[in-house]
């Protein structure tokens, strides 16, 4: 990269040059280079190449090709003909005919492409655009990946969206695309010029939204949101914002030939100053909807201030990796701050355009709206709103005075954040530390670290693959967002059914860990339990393990506390295989951790129902951390001694599973001697007790601890029962503990059924 | 001519597609001359680039505007012709030498000082390329210098810039590409 150095380097390299005898230059460079040695060394060895240079670039230079040469080299680039060849005049001229259009009046002329009014004559004559693409691109695969999306394009259908209805390729095979006419003027200009005050911006903002909320439920990414793919038109007299251009970004995307670059128009196809980070990546698969998302983000803080968040002149004229960086890295302005750039005719003009004194228009933005916007923006999409329709929810939130979702970001996340941006140096003093602490050389260490880049350099060219080839994936991912989002606005509604049905169709796991899909599985899987729905009760409980994973690091208990709720729900829908699969990947995550209230929740949802050595020997550990934690345990302890007989009951019954029933029956007893426990803890205790008596041929004892524990769990869920109305609650006990209650009863009564049948036949 | 005299009309106020409009004009242009040269000379008669340029450019304009706004536009076409031309043409033939559909050279597979014209003309390219993201006003002089044959007081006109800073960014930029190519930096 350019900076101060390399201009200094080439200042003395050339003021250098001029000095021909070589002592004189040596003095000159004794003078230019006085301390600083790097300087020296960089100018000499540029100096010492100079002669390789000028022998390189006379011998190589084209401007002593031969005319035959290169006239047998213009003969034969056939290919630069065909590509460039774009005399439009001569072929595109009012009047005449493409395909079954027939060109009325040129509307627009953008950087890609001329837009034309034009007449459909078959199969039924009305009015549409007609845009033609100018570059030498690939029609073929333009008009390919146009057929792909097609289907999906078809499924629109929205008062804001401006259909696609073609795509074909004009005589000189240039692609063209054929969209619904719309008469109207850009969002901005259309708010400029009316003076539309913020209230009226932000509704003609939401409706957007709502368009483009449309086009992701039916798997379309618009990929190239900006004002001038956003018209306004009056219908009676109330402007309608309609995006255009759906599908069309997706069909000239990324595979621009290298033709293109021949030309004016921009490297790549998009706008930069409205792409996301992720967009402007040199892989440029990874777009998804929220691409989109941003997009809209730009598109507000634009309507609010009349100013992109970073100046697309600026964007272009600073280089493509600069750009990138700016994009990745830069945090923008708040829209509020932005206006501190301003000149004071410039803010006045603003102001006026939006109906507000210029003082008043920074009060204006600064707050919710700053918050919004800049939620939107979001570098990690993974922050944003997670869907169109949730960012044009938290604006109406606003409108309506209502708290918004966008909040400014705590100091742990600013934090956070810093330690992304800097991630290397932070590895670095990390790893620096622990290698001088463990005494490991610098040199294994860098080892290391090159071994680690070039795994993660394979690990990304991986996924850049996978990403190529996931399409589908990308479409049904944005797909299960959509509907998970609306399912939460059916739960806030109170309608269960509703949302019920929404996430039943979600066929693949959920990749995407938020809290606010956890809570939408968490809560619609105890509302089929209440249904005595077990299956499908199993499947939502399932997803909310995926769905909770947003820090797959975090061991406590936290994390661990909708195991409970998902092992019971498995057993009881008799779904083994997802079971085995449930605690094979719960043991495998949670084998590390230190905390016994997690040890004890992941070993009680493991321990439900026999299982093998291996997973045995991966639950010792847990159990050691929890018989530690129960001999530590004095009458000083800030632990409640009902949590201590919880740990005692998962104890008991790990040592049943593991066949040591001496030792079961040790800790079920001591579970039930501690005062102050849950009634659940209390029936389970005496089915394991009753197990394991059975097991130690004392069947007298089995019996009597099997009849206390299942009058207990008869008292709350009577035999037979299928629904289970009461979810139950922290003193009466939860469903999830009661529904293992009942398990275990079952399997006790079976044991101790057979055991009875051998003895006494 | 008429065509040309539209885009001249075009230019001169300042429409920027013009000049890529420019450019199939300018191409066509030097592939008749090319041809018309081919049929009357001997072969091993050489011809500078600058030679076919400027022939071009006055066959072009020859009823049009001159300013040095248009000129300017023209040269940055026509070099960017030229490149795209010899880049083409080194890369079939160095695809035939080489057998298949290698798209670049490797440094490590040819010796710097046996490479032929055409596969430092290639190396040269690519890093031009770099350059391009670098130091895009650099790259520029380079395409008009090495590509279009212009000297440094065309540049210097072309570009609107001082005709020392064009030696200089030439001189820097020639030691940059070298030491590119020669993957020493």
């Amino acid at each position: 990269m350019r900076d101060a150095a390399t201009e200094r380097v080439e200042e003395v390299f050339y003021a250098a040059l001029e000095v021909k005898a070589s002592e004189e230059r040596v003095a000159f460079l004794d003078h230019a280079c006085t301390g600083d040695a790097r300087l020296r060394s960089a100018v000499e060895a540029m100096l010492a190449s100079q002669a390789d240079v000028e022998k390189f670039f006379r011998q190589g230079s084209p401007a002593l090709a031969s005319a035959r040469e290169i006239s047998q080299a213009i003969a034969g680039t056939p290919g630069l003909r065909a590509g460039v060849d774009s005399r439009l005049s001569a072929e595109e001229e009012i009047g005449k005919h493409i395909g079954p259009y027939k060109l009325l009046q040129k509307i627009g002329e953008g950087g890609c492409g001329s837009v034309y009014m034009a007449e459909q004559e078959m199969p039924v004559r009305r009015r549409v655009a007609l845009k033609v693409i100018k570059l030498g691109m690939d029609t073929k695969s333009v008009i390919a990946r146009f057929e792909a999306e097609r289907q999906a394009l078809a499924l629109m259908d929205h008062p804001n969206i401006a259909r696609v209805l073609d795509a074909g390729a004009t005589v000189t095979g240039r692609p063209f695309f054929v969209m619904e006419l719309v008469h109207g003027v850009k969002i901005t200009t259309y708010c400029d010029e009316n003076c539309l005050d913020a209230r009226q911006r932000l509704d003609l903002f939401i409706q957007v939204c709502h368009a483009i909320q449309h086009a992701h439920q039916k798997g379309v990414i618009h990929r190239d949101i900006k004002p001038s793919n956003i018209l306004v038109t009056m219908h009676d007299g109330v402007p309608v914002p309609k995006v255009i251009d759906f599908g069309i970004a997706k069909a000239i995307e990324g595979k621009l030939t290298d033709q293109t670059l021949f030309t004016a128009c921009d490297q790549f196809v998009g706008t930069p100053a409205y792409m996301s980070p992720e967009q402007a990546e040199r892989s440029g698969l990874d777009a998804d909807t929220r691409s989109d998302i941003y997009s809209l983000g730009v598109l507000l803080y634009e309507l609010l201030t009349g100013k992109t968040p970073f100046d697309q002149q600026e964007l272009l004229q600073s280089g493509l990796d600069e750009m990138r960086r700016t994009l990745r890295e830069r945090e923008p302005h708040r829209p509020s701050t932005k206006l501190d750039e301003f000149r004071v005719e410039e803010l006045t003009q603003t102001a006026i355009h939006r109906h507000v004194e210029p003082r008043r228009l920074k009060l204006l933005l600064s707050g919710d709206l700053d918050w919004i916007v800049m939620k939107a923006l979001e570098k990690d999409r993974n922050r944003r709103y997670q869907t169109a329709i949730g960012l044009g929810v938290d604006v109406q939130r606003y409108l309506n005075n209502d708290p918004v979702v966008a909040r400014p970001p705590s100091r742990l996340y600013r934090f956070q954040k810093l330690v992304r941006r800097n991630k290397g140096v932070f590895v670095a003093v990390g790893a620096v530390s622990a290698a001088l602490i463990a005494g490991l050389g610098a040199s294994s260490w860098l080892f290391v670290q090159e071994r680690e880049a070039r795994r993660e350099q394979a690990r990304l060219r991986e996924e850049a693959e996978h990403a190529r080839s996931s399409e589908t994936q990308l479409r049904q991912e944005a797909e299960a967002r959509a509907k998970i989002a609306q399912a939460a606005v059916f739960l806030s509604r109170g309608k269960p059914e509703e949302a019920d049905q929404l996430v039943e169709k979600i066929q693949i796991p959920v990749t995407e860990p938020s809290l606010e899909a956890a809570g939408v599985f968490r809560n619609l899987g105890e509302w089929n339990v209440a249904q005595g729905r077990w299956k499908p009760a199993a499947d939502r409980l399932l997803k909310l393990i995926q769905a909770n994973q947003v820090d797959k690091s975090d061991m406590t208990d936290v994390a661990t506390r909708d195991l409970i709720r998902v092992g019971p729900a498995l057993v009881a829908a008799g779904d083994t295989t997802h079971y085995r699969q449930f605690v094979q990947e719960t043991t495998a995550r949670f084998a590390g951790t230190r905390n016994p209230v997690a040890a004890e929740h992941v070993i009680k949802a493991s321990v439900i129902c026999p299982l093998d050595q291996a997973r045995i020997q991966a639950l010792e550990p847990l159990a050691g951390v929890m018989e530690q934690s129960i001999a530590g345990a004095t009458s000083t302890s800030s632990e409640y001694t009902y949590m201590i007989a919880w740990r005692a009951l998962a104890l008991s019954l790990f040592e049943y599973r593991r066949g040591d029933f001496t030792n079961a029956v040790a800790w079920g007893q001591r579970s039930l001697g501690y005062s102050d426990q849950r009634p659940t803890c209390v029936a389970m205790s005496h089915l394991v007790l009753a197990m394991a008596f059975c097991q130690l041929h004392q069947p007298a004892a089995a019996r009597s601890e099997l009849a206390q524990g299942r009058e207990l769990v008869e008292a709350k869920y009577p035999a037979g029962l299928k629904k289970i109305p009461d979810l139950g609650g922290e003193e009466s006990g939860f469903w999830h503990d009661w529904v293992m209650a009942r398990l275990l009863l079952r399997e006790a009564t079976a044991g101790i059924e057979s055991a009875a049948g051998g003895h006494e036949p | 001519m008429s065509d040309i005299t539209l885009i001249m009309q075009a230019l001169g106020r300042g429409e920027s597609r013009a000049s890529e409009e420019l450019l199939p004009l300018v191409y066509d242009e030097l592939r008749r001359l090319a041809e018309a040269r081919m049929a009357r000379e001997s072969a091993g008669h050489t011809l500078q680039p600058t030679a076919l340029v400027h022939e071009a450019w006055l066959r072009l304009v020859s009823n049009g505007d001159r300013t040095w706004k248009n000129r300017a536009y023209f040269f940055a076409s026509a070099a960017e012709a030229m490149r795209r031309i010899l880049v083409e043409h080194a890369r079939r033939k160095s695809r035939l030498k080489y057998g298949g559909g290698q798209e670049r050279l490797n440094i490590e597979d040819l010796e710097l000082a046996d490479a032929t014209s055409d596969e430092k003309l290639l190396l040269v390219n690519d890093a031009l390329e770099q350059l391009e993201v670098e130091h895009p006003e650099r790259a520029r002089i380079v395409v008009l210098k090495y590509f279009g044959g212009l000297t440094n007081k065309e540049v210097a006109e072309t570009l609107g810039i001082g005709e020392r800073s064009v030696d200089r960014h030439w001189v820097c930029a020639k030691t940059w590409l070298f030491h590119k190519v020669c993957g020493q930096m």
